[in-house]
């Protein structure tokens, strides 16, 4: 008898189911104010989270990334221009690695001389050029092999400098 | 150093036309250095030649054979080193260079070349040099002559380094205000 009972609630059961269109009882529930009723803290803290790590194979998942993808992605040059270096060496023990291999005081008057030697040779260009009225952007910076392609490459198409004057 | 305080060096210019300041200067520094070469040649030779013959020499006593020797130790003292390292004593202090139109570093015929038609650009007040100020790549006569370009050749960027690394961090002023 009892089996029978048995083998009738599950048959009904499984009538009843069949019956029930489950997508539409879904979409009758409000998933937001079931997720807020439930203690997800209460949940987090019941997890073994150092077994969970202990199960995850991360070699496997360095293994399934594409490192080259991810680098070629990154812009170095605007994380190097992001890079201060002048308060890099003045924080750092660099500068004084620097000084103390490079110092001297003849190459700190060779600094001085060129330095001032190249200030003058711009302000006596710039005269020049004022006087000859040309602009500097249209004059080649030195020797292709030297400077490149793209700063010599005024020469052969002076069409580009006009919008750049 | 107060003066490099106020000066910022200029970065990245390794490779760029020269500018006339930075040659002539480089020039009279050769003309010093090679003059003052020649003399102590010129009395090395002469205490030699006192000590061998045991008679009295000097070469102002020979004029002609003293302008010959200039003559060739200018060539040489010219010639050589460009042809050696593409620049001079004088140029290598302003941190100078000598090289190919295309920048790439001169032979022995560029800088033999240069070198015996450097007293052209002297011609006519010097006009040969006037290149240097109103030419496009700044080439002076003897440059055309021999297909070659003066560069900086010293890196200003490592020379800042240095100013920033010998600089008192509190009490050096920075370049940027200069």
């Amino acid at each position: 008898m009892e089996q029978l009972a048995q083998a009738v609630a599950e048959r009904v059961v499984t009538i009843v189911m069949d019956a029930i269109d489950i997508d539409a009882i879904l979409e009758r529930v409000d998933v937001d104010a079931l997720v807020r009723r439930v203690d997800v803290d209460g949940v987090v803290s019941r997890v073994d989270v150092d077994g969970l790590i202990d199960r995850v194979d991360v070699e496997k998942i360095i293994d399934r990334v594409d490192v080259q993808k991810i680098i070629e992605r990154v812009d170095v040059k605007d994380v190097v221009d992001r890079v201060d270096i002048d308060a890099l060496l003045e924080q750092t023990e660099l500068g004084s690695i620097i000084a103390r291999s490079t110092t001297g005081v003849a190459s700190e008057v060779l600094d001085v001389v060129r330095a001032q030697g190249v200030g003058l040779d711009d302000f006596f260009a710039r005269w020049v050029n004022r006087i000859l009225r040309r602009s500097k952007e249209t004059l080649p910076q030195g020797p292709p092999t030297l400077v490149g392609p793209e700063a010599t490459a005024r020469l052969a198409t002076p069409e580009l400098t006009t919008g750049a004057q | 150093m107060a003066t490099l305080a106020r000066t910022r060096p200029i970065e990245g210019r390794q490779g760029h036309y020269a500018g006339a300041v930075s040659r002539l200067a480089a020039f009279a520094a050769d003309v010093g250095a090679s003059w003052g070469l020649f003399t102590l040649g010129a009395a090395a030779l002469t205490f030699s030649v006192q000590l061998v013959s045991g008679g009295h020499f000097s070469p102002t006593n020979h004029p002609l054979g003293s302008l010959i020797a200039i003559v060739i130790w200018e060539f040489f003292y010219f010639a050589y080193q460009w042809a050696l390292s593409g620049k001079t004593i004088g140029m290598a202090l302003l941190g100078i260079r000598v090289v190919r139109t295309d920048g790439s570093p001169v032979g022995a015929r560029q800088a033999i070349v240069r070198t015996l038609t450097l007293p052209f650009s002297f011609l006519l007040f010097g006009l040969g040099f006037l290149g240097i100020l109103t030419n496009r790549d700044r080439h002076a006569l003897h440059d055309r002559f021999a297909g070659t370009a003066v560069v900086y050749s010293w890196d200003a960027r490592a020379a800042r380094l240095r100013w920033l690394a010998r600089k008192d961090p509190e009490g050096a002023p920075s370049p940027d205000s200069a």
